[in-house]
């Protein structure tokens, strides 16, 4: 499954601009501030009605203009189909396939995932360890549709059982209903737990071949830490144990809701330690060890939307990303100047002056 | 806007209580009533009335009943020895449409859920188990929703009542008559996680 065109017809301060990208490696060439980043986001909003930049989509919407819309063209299966979300101040928003309303989760099946490389989600590596659980838990989905839904699955119980705790600790409700709860939490903790450790498993050794080939040096690990036990029975004595803490601070204290996702160079970790720079390959590097796993697993891979990743890299550096990137899979990457894009034929070069240009002489 | 006479609002306001009726519907309800003729107004009426009057609970099973005892445990030719569990009287409506299951039922009235302030005290719990204490029950079906909170229901009353009777939990699976290729795969996985021998 590819792009094969996408119709920004208004996004930000794109209007009528039509993009045919290549199958494999694309490279939109253009100086700071003239849209790149507009149409990396433009193409992912077509794709899955969402922004990386923006939880508000009404964001997206032209100065001027009363919406924001984009078209995306999916092909490679036999059938193409075409996705499209708007986002109106009036109407709210709208997101369709082939013209008819369609829900994310059926959307994911017909349409490549997504992976975003932008400056804006570098919290992804510096943030609290939240992100990080919500990514590799994103990752399990891809990598094993049939756990997609273990992640909400504990949160809803994790929810309940921390009403029952503070209903508890208020004198509102008695203990014996924490039985139950508790060995529906211990179940979907070992469940989601379990998932984690195997996904950190696929990626570590991945990630950190990954991270050596961009140029981040020294001894590097990504491993997963849990915040409890990862067996049902385990947890269930802990969550046993820490009742009287978790009544006193009214929710639970212990499960997978407090794992962590650990990243570290040289013995530290990345997130507190590393330069700009170095998290910044810590993040492209993870991008690309989930590409691997998906690519050697049969999973089909991510559509990778890079935007400004060579500006710190070294000719070396950019070279071999550019290597990874034509060894299968769509990307489109964006870059200041042509000359940091080493030659290769099988690249498609845009300058996004002439996408603009061309969107004038539709327009007019 | 003017709101009008002031029966007319009022009726408009009741309305607008009713689940899923917003005050614009409420207010094309409450014209229509007005137009339509006495008869209509005062049999709708009646109809309301009558429904509280004289629909209650099943002293036994507490599904819907016009007297103390509902139709399925007055029917001599229920298997009296089968409860199967709902969580509330329109989950019986499904199960009775099949006309394959031939048991009585207990109706929960809701599932557990401490978010919504729903303890095993709040359901119909403690009145099952004497069901099944005061004996000749061989199976009871637990039917509640495959959601966290009928789930957790399930496992609740499956504790309670190993040891008298035997439980069982209604399969989850694939819809009959359905491609593969459409199911999602949560519901593939557990169908797999749950398949049988054949």
């Amino acid at each position: 499954m590819f792009v094969a065109r996408v119709e920004a017809d208004r996004v930000r301060s794109l209007t009528g601009v039509v993009f045919e990208p290549d199958p494999g490696l694309t490279v939109i060439i253009g100086p700071n501030g003239a849209g790149k980043t507009n149409l990396v986001e433009a193409i992912f909003f077509g794709l899955t009605s969402r922004s990386f930049r923006t939880s508000d989509r009404r964001d997206l919407i032209p100065f001027g203009s009363a919406y924001a819309r984009c078209r995306v063209t999916v092909s490679g299966t036999g059938v193409d189909h075409m996705f499209m979300a708007s986002a109106s101040r009036s109407e709210g928003s709208r997101y369709t396939m082939d013209g008819a309303k369609i829900e994310q989760a059926e959307a994911a099946g017909h349409r490549p995932k997504v992976t975003v490389f932008s400056p804006d989600r570098l919290e992804l590596i510096k943030g609290p360890p939240a992100g990080r659980r919500a990514h590799i838990d994103s990752f399990v989905a891809a990598r094993w549709p049939g756990r997609a839904g273990l992640r909400s699955a504990f949160g809803r119980i994790l929810a309940q059982r921390n009403a029952l705790i503070s209903r508890i600790a208020a004198g509102q409700a008695d203990r014996s209903g924490l039985a139950t709860w508790d060995s529906q939490f211990a179940e979907a903790a070992e469940a989601l737990a379990g998932s984690r450790e195997k996904a950190v498993a696929e990626l570590g050794e991945r990630w950190a071949a990954a991270a050596d080939e961009l140029g981040l040096e020294g001894p590097k690990s990504l491993t997963y830490r849990p915040g409890a036990a990862t067996t049902s029975e385990e947890i269930l004595k802990g969550l046993e144990e820490k009742l009287e803490n978790d009544l006193r601070l009214g929710r639970s204290s212990w499960g997978p809701h407090h794992d962590e996702i650990r990243v570290e160079l040289d013995g530290r970790q990345l997130r507190r330690f590393g330069s700009q720079g170095q998290q910044r390959l810590g993040l492209l590097a993870l991008l690309f060890a989930e590409r691997s796993a998906l690519l050697e697993t049969g999973g089909g891979a991510p559509l990778m939307l890079l935007d400004d990743v060579m500006s710190e890299l070294d000719a070396h550096r950019r070279e071999r990303l550019v290597e990874r990137l034509l060894e299968g899979g769509q990307a489109v990457i964006t870059a200041a100047e042509g000359e940091l894009i080493p030659e290769r034929g099988a690249i498609l070069r845009v300058a996004i002056a002439d996408l603009l240009e061309d969107s004038r002489e539709v327009a007019g | 806007m003017s709101e009008g006479p002031a029966p007319l609002s009022r009726l408009t306001a009741e309305l607008s209580q009713l689940p899923g009726i917003g005050r614009r519907t409420a207010q094309r309800l409450a014209f229509h009533i007005l137009r339509s003729d006495e008869s209509d107004a005062r049999s709708l009426a009646e109809a309301i009335v009558e429904v509280k009057e004289k629909v209650g609970l099943c002293e036994v099973c507490f599904n819907l009943a016009e007297g103390p005892r509902c139709r399925i445990c007055e029917d001599p030719s229920r298997e009296v020895s089968l409860i199967c569990v709902v969580e509330e009287p329109a989950d019986v409506i499904p199960i009775e449409r099949t006309h394959e299951y031939r048991g009585l039922y207990h109706v929960l009235g809701g599932a557990l859920s401490p978010i919504d302030g729903i303890d095993a005290e709040d359901l119909r719990i403690a009145e099952l188990r004497r069901r099944v204490e005061g004996g000749g029950i061989l199976e009871v079906i637990l039917a509640t929703n495959p959601t966290t909170t009928g789930e957790a229901t399930a496992s609740h009353i499956a504790d309670l009542i190993r040891e008298q009777t035997q439980v069982t939990r209604l399969a989850a699976g694939l819809p009959v008559g359905a491609d593969l290729e459409h199911a999602d795969e949560v519901t593939l996985g557990r169908a797999m996680a749950g398949r049988s021998n054949v």
